[in-house]
């Protein structure tokens, strides 16, 4: 196994990504592709971590898996709040303000 | 050497088109399906790579926990089970050119620098290296994990209260 | 082993233990004196934080930068000017925010929470601000955010602030994605995630021409702009300031900021100085874009915290011009004005806030409408005067602070012989006087009288417009809740005249600095110099 198989896995894991939330509407949709971004960043920092034999790329990995777990929390809440309100979760039609 | 490499290319290949269906699927928990495929491929990954104890952690934390918030959220928003008018793209040719030229670029970029480096044969790091880390080098970043959750755990309550005469008002 | 410095984060762990504290305190506390508690903890613990940068500082000076915990966090001047700055504003912020409080009825249930998350928010930037390791300076910078995600949705009943929520989550994380993608390439080509060994790395010279540094450097940069609100990454700054509760865009446009640009200066001209070739050209467009793109657009808005939210993009223009000098000189420069805009920005939506709670009674949809600032000056003759201070400072009017701010960005890329820079910069500064003359005018030299009239007229077609859209009827509810009775109780409570000392004490700070720069200069000199 080369180290350029997992970069390259992970871009294009982390390109599907940028592609989820540039075209997804939905609140929710959007960060399901924001995961995708963070997976490929994890494949990367083990992959990393195993090329140079060092363990920070691990433990990175974990703080993200974590980090994640914790923004999906808040970001769901912030998803059900706006919900609970308006009954549309579209962020793209969320628009009062423009500028 | 041959079989790990076979087994990368079957996890990346389903790993692909899942996170391909993720993005473009008009059905939500269909995408929440699809989106724990790419977990579990990318927890393969990581033990393909010797990290035994994050592959662990990523099916526990991301498809034990996540997926599962994750059809709690579509569940309570109350999405349809089927395909939505709500889910369709915009601005899908940018988007596309956007995610072609940062894979080109990657792809490039990486075959650049590391070439066919290899990785060394042993990778394996034991569950006892990263906890051992994790509470030496890395003690600040793990009590920094514990605010963090703490602020997450904070700011849903903000965010999730009701008003006593809310209830009332929206009746 | 590890040593464990704990001393040597005193001014963090001040604030989390207030934060903790506060959690603490106010679930067992039932009385009714239970805010004000909360309200005097959190701002002793902004003071606490102040009292152990001004220890640390002196021991710093005489024993150097201490680094502990495996090399993973540095305390050096550095950390302790942007955590002083940090501190000064939890300070302030928790004296102004019971009037907030006291008017907006939706709050009374979850005060202590909101205290505790700026609390939680400004630990978050002090570890920013003292990291010498990428994974710490990750999870520093998700705290901060991810606090004021709340904070910007926090008011749950308005639309516009949970839109403004949203965006900004949405926006944040994709942000962070970035900003992780490129800390992964980085560690990937210099195989160490620690600011010291990555510029050794460095040093060594085995990074000439390296495409896969370069983009990680690049997915880095994209990350923090988009924190900072740098053009072109700044679309959602307006959007956001303008949904948020104003004391709360005080507090996010000023701490926050400064820590998203101390991460900046930190990974810029800390571990990356060596690569300062491959950086500078990125940060060179970004600094022009964002002051040209922030001046002209703040022109032709017509609402205040939409003109304050453009001046904030192309104040963070300038804030560039110094990093983009990439000497110690020009980070020193950065520095300073960082610290004056962030009581500026504190300040001026702090005003923003005050101003609300007096009008919202009569304006139904928008209180920030520039109409409702005509003749200021008769009807709030204090607020005007201080608010017209600070917007001359924002202008870069000597004999304020803003002026040896711009000054001192300008001569330090003047010494890096980027002149074109300092040209454009020195152009768009006068430009941008316009913006602030205009609000000058509204407040000085128009009649009050007519603010009946235009204001009614631009307010019921920015009503229909907002009643069409929103689905909710509790956001009309709302406007008429806010009675101008609610007002006359707010007055009454005293919480007014609080927030009209903090407000004099700004204005206080930004004339001095203008009279008297040195010592706050020489502090952020000092914190340059600890740059490795």
């Amino acid at each position: 196994m080369t180290v350029t198989q997992f970069v390259i896995a992970s871009a294009v894991l982390f390109s599907i990504g940028v592609y989820g939330v540039l075209v997804r509407r939905s609140a929710v949709m959007v960060l399901m592709s924001v995961e995708l971004i963070l997976n490929s960043v994890n494949i990367n920092l083990v992959a990393f971590g195993a090329l140079h034999d060092n363990i920070a790329g691990e433990v990175f990995a974990l703080f993200v898996i974590t980090v994640a777990a914790a923004e999906v929390g808040v970001g769901l809440a912030l998803v059900l709040l706006i919900f609970r309100n308006r009954k549309n979760i579209n962020i793209h039609e969320v628009d009062l303000m423009k500028g | 050497m041959v079989a790990q490499n076979i087994a990368f290319g079957v996890m990346v290949g389903i790993m692909g088109l899942s996170a391909i269906r993720v993005v473009t699927t008009r059905n939500v928990v269909h995408a929440a399906l699809y989106l724990m495929v790419v977990l579990a491929t990318v927890a393969g990954l990581f033990l393909l790579l010797g990290a035994e104890f994050l592959g662990i952690t990523q099916v526990l934390i991301y498809i034990g926990a996540v997926i599962v918030l994750f059809l709690f959220g579509i569940m309570l928003t109350g999405a349809r089970i089927g395909k939505e008018k709500l889910l369709s793209h915009r601005n899908k040719v940018p988007a596309l050119m956007i995610a072609t030229v940062i894979t080109a670029v990657s792809i490039y970029a990486a075959i650049d620098y590391f070439g066919a480096d290899k990785l060394p044969e042993e990778t394996r790091t034991s569950t006892k290296e990263v906890a051992n880390s994790l509470f030496s080098q890395y003690i600040i970043p793990f009590e920094v994990a514990s605010v963090l959750l703490l602020a997450a755990l904070i700011g849903a309550i903000v965010i999730a209260r009701r008003e006593p005469h809310e209830e009332n008002l929206t009746k | 082993m590890t040593t464990l410095n704990w001393g040597s984060i005193s001014s963090m762990l001040v604030l989390f233990g207030t934060a903790i504290l506060v959690v603490t305190v106010a679930s067992l506390i039932k009385s009714s004196k239970k805010d004000l508690l909360v309200q005097v903890m959190t701002a002793l613990g902004g003071l606490g934080g102040l009292a152990a940068v001004i220890i640390y500082w002196h021991r710093v000076s005489s024993d150097g930068a201490k680094l502990s915990f495996a090399d993973t966090v540095r305390i050096d001047h550095l950390a302790l000017f942007i955590i002083g700055v940090i501190s000064s504003i939890v300070f302030l912020s928790a004296l102004t925010l019971k009037s907030f409080f006291a008017r907006e009825k939706l709050f009374r249930a979850v005060t202590t929470e909101i205290y505790v998350l700026i609390l939680l928010s400004a630990t978050g930037g002090a570890i920013m601000a003292s990291a010498n390791d990428l994974i710490v300076l990750f999870m520093g910078l998700e705290v901060l955010s991810l606090a004021a995600y709340i904070l910007a949705a926090s008011n749950i009943r308005k639309a516009q602030s949970q839109e403004s929520g949203m965006k900004y989550f949405v926006i944040g994380a994709f942000a962070s994605g970035f900003f992780l993608y490129g800390i992964a390439l980085i560690y990937g080509a210099t195989g160490s995630t620690k600011l010291a060994q990555i510029s050794q790395k460095l040093v060594s010279g085995a990074f000439v021409d390296d495409g896969f540094l370069l983009g990680g450097i690049a997915l880095f940069l994209v990350g923090l702009l988009f924190k900072v609100s740098a053009v072109p990454f700044h679309v959602w700054t307006p959007d956001v300031y303008e949904g948020a509760p104003s004391p709360f865009v005080a507090f996010m446009s000023s701490a926050v900021k400064v820590a998203g640009f101390v991460a900046l200066i930190r990974v810029l001209g800390g571990a990356l100085i060596e690569s300062a070739a491959d950086w500078q050209p990125i940060i060179y467009a970004v600094s022009i874009a964002s002051m040209a793109v922030g001046t002209l657009a703040a022109l032709v808005q017509t609402n205040v915290k939409r003109i304050l939210a453009y001046s904030s993009i192309a104040h963070a223009g300038y804030i560039l011009i110094g990093i983009q000098a990439a000497t110690k000189d020009g980070f020193a420069a950065s520095l300073w004005y960082l610290a004056i805009y962030a009581m500026l920005a504190f300040a001026s939506f702090s005003i923003v806030a005050a101003r609300e709670g007096a009008i919202s009674g009569n304006s139904i949809n928008d209180p920030n409408h520039i109409d409702n600032y005509r003749g200021l000056a008769s009807k709030q003759p204090f607020l005007a005067v201080i608010f017209a201070i600070l917007l001359l400072a924002q202008a870069g009017v000597p004999p304020t602070s803003g002026f040896y701010a711009k000054f001192s960005v300008i001569s330090a890329v003047v010494d890096a012989r980027s002149y074109p820079l300092a040209i454009v910069a020195m152009i768009i500064a006068v430009a941008a006087a316009f913006i602030y003359i205009r609000l000058l005018i509204v407040m000085f030299f128009t009649p009050a009288d007519s603010s009946l009239l235009g204001g009614a007229t631009m307010s019921k077609t920015a009503f229909s417009k907002t009643t069409s859209k929103t689905m909710s009827p509790i956001t009309q509810l709302d406007a008429s809740e806010n009675s101008d009775a609610t007002f006359d109780k707010w007055k009454k409570l005293g919480a007014n005249k609080l927030n009209l000392a903090v407000l004099t004490l700004a204005a206080a700070f930004t004339i001095a600095m203008g009279v008297y720069p040195a010592p706050l200069l020489e502090l952020a000199q000092s914190a340059a110099q600890s740059l490795v």
